[in-house]
């Protein structure tokens, strides 16, 4: 197929006359008029598939039809540099050559660069010697029976679509359209040539949009397989959301169905400080549905109640505190209630969005606790009055003047005598610690002296402590403190007491108090007494807890002193703490004003 | 030591007993006895005693009471009382004291040492 480069050859005819000349002119115009409806016909019906095969098969059917060639082919180069012919028009009594394979030394690489550059090869003899061509070639075309061929590249990027000319290489030679005459001959006119460019251009768009098209195949089908994909990813996003709101709405339930049960207010407060949940003990409770509430405001839910005793606790719950605060609130049926109430923000970040309430009914406990409470008051006022009776009565016999008794009698008197001062003190006790611990007192602080405080309590045990043989070394110094100085001075009293009654005769028992801190002051009574087990520095102040029991009782303890001396300096504020190195000590510190 | 005349108002009888022996014993004061409310008013006028001993705690009339109702007899209004509660509070000594009564002693008290009591509260 190889050969040397050959101008195509066209008929000539004689010069023309004038009248001849337009003769010819008319037709020239007739002719290209033909051609160009012929080209229009062709490339229409190429056009009219976008199956490169179907095209490839209409163009070599219509070359061969339009040009009368015996046989059209289209020689495929394939990447390897062989090639094949893939489609063919051929004519019956000729050898078909479709599907032939070619080696790479019947059309080498640099053949194949002179057709890239756009060569066409039109050889009207191929033993012609001007047409060039070698004998070897000539004998391989012969074995075909090709007497005349005509070669066109086909070269998608020369026609190329824009899209196209990116996906492809420049010069890319893709094929050749091929045209033999086999029985004879054949000299190839301008027209023939023409046609055979003109649709091997047709081919090379076929190609380039065949290509665009498989490219755009190739990208729907990406886009699809794409969309498919997020198809799917939403399907099972949908899937996963639905499944979370349904493992929401049954947690949403559960919740509801939990805090339905429970004999507790519970609820979901906003910022604005409206209900955004409240469960059914609202309704049990206040005759409020939960749905009636849902949106009000605290206010509306409770009327004065809130500005009376609500609105301070739901400030600071909203300023981020949790708080507890006890309340009586009335519920549907008249009675009134009792109910400890908390507040639990809720924060998201540093914003706090609202809060919890958790109220629960505390009227029970609050009964019993009065019950106790009268109970060991009650006990303690009817115990006073037969002590009395008994105390006075024994007092009165001791004095001998209403007659003597035996020495034995004598002993039991005293017997009787000592265990009522003691059943008095134990009834004092109780009574003072009931009424500590329930809150009844409180603590009327006010602006006293440390030295009158110190002078007062070392008078009232002045007579104890002769009695016991014990010095009471006391150092009053001023110091101002705010305290309740009743109930200071009881608490000096029972420390004094306490050393004085664990002193040795000829002992000495000191009081002194000193400036701690800006605001603090510190008393300090120190005997050199036994002293104190280090595991017992602590325990000393519960109730009825005596280093030495059987000792204790002998020396007239009720086992509360300390325990009262504890609540009274912690209704205070303050602390109190014992000490025992080489002495014994019990300290305690107070607040005292700036 | 003066001799006295203390009438005592007080529904127990023991406490009667001890409080009679008691000053008796000590100081040799008479000690006039009424176990009620009413019967203490009644005794207060028509024996003015130098001073009166009134139990808070009563049946039907109460100390308290008993107090205003001798405050608004002009008969007994200049009597001095001092209350016997077996309440020790601080706060409600407190509570008594503003009601005007001279003084206020503690349940239980020593029946030798009342009379110094008395006459330490009441200054004379």
């Amino acid at each position: 197929m190889a050969g040397s480069k050959a101008r195509p050859s066209s008929k000539k005819s004689a010069p023309p006359s004038h009248a001849g000349q337009a003769d010819s002119i008319a037709a020239e115009l007739r002719l290209q008029h033909q051609r160009a409806e012929l080209f229009a016909e062709v490339t229409l019906k190429i056009r009219q598939s976008l199956q490169l095969k179907e095209i490839l098969s209409t163009t070599v059917s219509e070359v061969q039809r339009i040009l009368r060639a015996d046989r059209v082919l289209i020689y495929q180069i394939l990447p390897d540099g062989t090639g094949k012919a893939i489609s063919e028009a051929v004519l019956p009594d000729f050898r078909s050559i479709l599907g032939c394979e070619f080696p790479e030394e019947v059309f080498p690489t640099d053949y194949q660069a002179l057709y890239a550059e756009g060569r066409v090869q039109a050889i009207a003899d191929v033993r012609d010697p001007q047409a060039g061509l070698a004998d070897c070639l000539v004998e391989f075309v012969e074995q075909f029976e090709i007497k005349a061929k005509l070669i066109v590249p086909i070269l998608p990027h020369l026609n190329k679509a824009p899209a196209a000319a990116e996906t492809l290489p420049a010069n890319q030679l893709w094929g050749l359209l091929i045209a033999h005459h086999c029985q004879n001959p054949h000299p190839w006119s301008e027209f023939e040539l023409a046609l055979m460019q003109q649709l091997a251009d047709q081919i090379s768009i076929a190609i380039a949009q065949g290509e665009l098209l498989e490219g755009l195949e190739e990208i729907v089908a990406r886009r699809t397989a794409q969309l498919r994909q997020v198809n799917q990813d939403l399907q099972q996003e949908m899937n996963d959301r639905q499944q979370a709101e349904d493992a929401l709405r049954r947690s949403e339930e559960q919740l509801r169905l939990i805090t339905n049960a429970l004999p507790v207010l519970i609820a979901y407060v906003d910022k604005k400080q409206r209900y955004q949940f409240n469960n059914q003990a609202y309704f049990n409770w206040l005759g409020k549905t939960p749905a009636s509430i849902q949106g009000q405001t605290l206010k509306q839910v409770w009327g004065e109640l809130y500005d009376q005793r609500m609105v301070i606790w739901v400030q600071r719950a909203l300023s981020g505190e949790t708080v507890t605060y006890e309340n009586e609130i009335r519920w549907t049926d008249g009675s009134r209630r009792s109910v400890d109430v908390t507040y639990i923000p809720h924060r998201e970040g540093s914003r706090i969005k609202g809060f919890f309430a958790l109220t629960s009914d505390i009227s029970d406990r609050k009964a019993i606790e009065r019950m106790k409470d009268e109970f060991i008051s009650v006990v303690s006022h009817e115990l006073r009055t037969p002590l009395t009776s008994i105390h006075s009565a024994l007092k009165i016999l001791a004095t001998g003047r209403l007659g003597n008794l035996s020495p034995d009698g004598q002993q039991m008197l005293e017997i009787a005598d000592e265990n009522t001062d003691r059943l008095v003190r134990l009834v004092n006790n109780v009574l003072d610690l009931q009424r500590i611990e329930s809150g009844a007192v409180t603590m009327d602080r006010q602006l006293c002296n440390a030295a009158e405080l110190m002078v007062t309590a070392t008078e009232s045990m002045q007579a104890m402590a002769q009695q016991h043989d014990i010095t009471l070394s006391t150092e009053p110094v001023s110091i101002p403190l705010w305290a309740d100085a009743d109930y200071v001075v009881q608490t000096l009293t029972n420390l004094l007491s306490n050393a004085i009654k664990f002193s040795q005769p000829h002992s000495t028992v000191w009081l002194t108090a000193q400036q701690r801190q800006v605001e603090e002051i510190q008393f300090q009574i120190r005997d050199q007494g036994p002293g104190i087990p280090e595991a017992q520095l602590e325990t000393i102040f519960e109730r009825f807890h005596q280093v030495d029991s059987s000792d204790a009782r002998k020396r007239g303890g009720t086992g509360l002193g300390l325990t009262i001396c504890r609540k009274i300096i912690e209704q205070h504020g303050g602390r109190i703490w014992a000490e025992s190195e080489l002495a014994r000590a019990v300290d305690f510190s107070l607040r005292c004003p700036p | 030591m003066m001799h006295r005349r203390v009438l005592i108002i007080d529904d127990e009888e023991s406490i009667q007993l001890v409080v009679q022996f008691g000053l008796k014993l000590s100081a040799g004061w008479d000690v006039l006895v009424a176990s009620s409310g009413l019967e203490g008013i009644r005794q207060a006028a028509s024996e003015q005693p130098d001073m009166i001993l009134l139990d808070v705690m009563m049946p039907e009339m109460d100390g308290l009471t008993t107090f205003r109702e001798l405050q608004n007899n002009g008969e007994t209004r200049s009597i001095p009382v001092i209350l016997l509660t077996a309440k020790a509070q601080a706060s409600e000594k407190r509570l008594f004291n503003d009601t005007g009564v001279q003084g206020v002693i503690t349940k239980p008290f020593n029946s030798l040492e009342l009379a110094e009591q008395i006459i330490k509260v009441l200054d004379w």
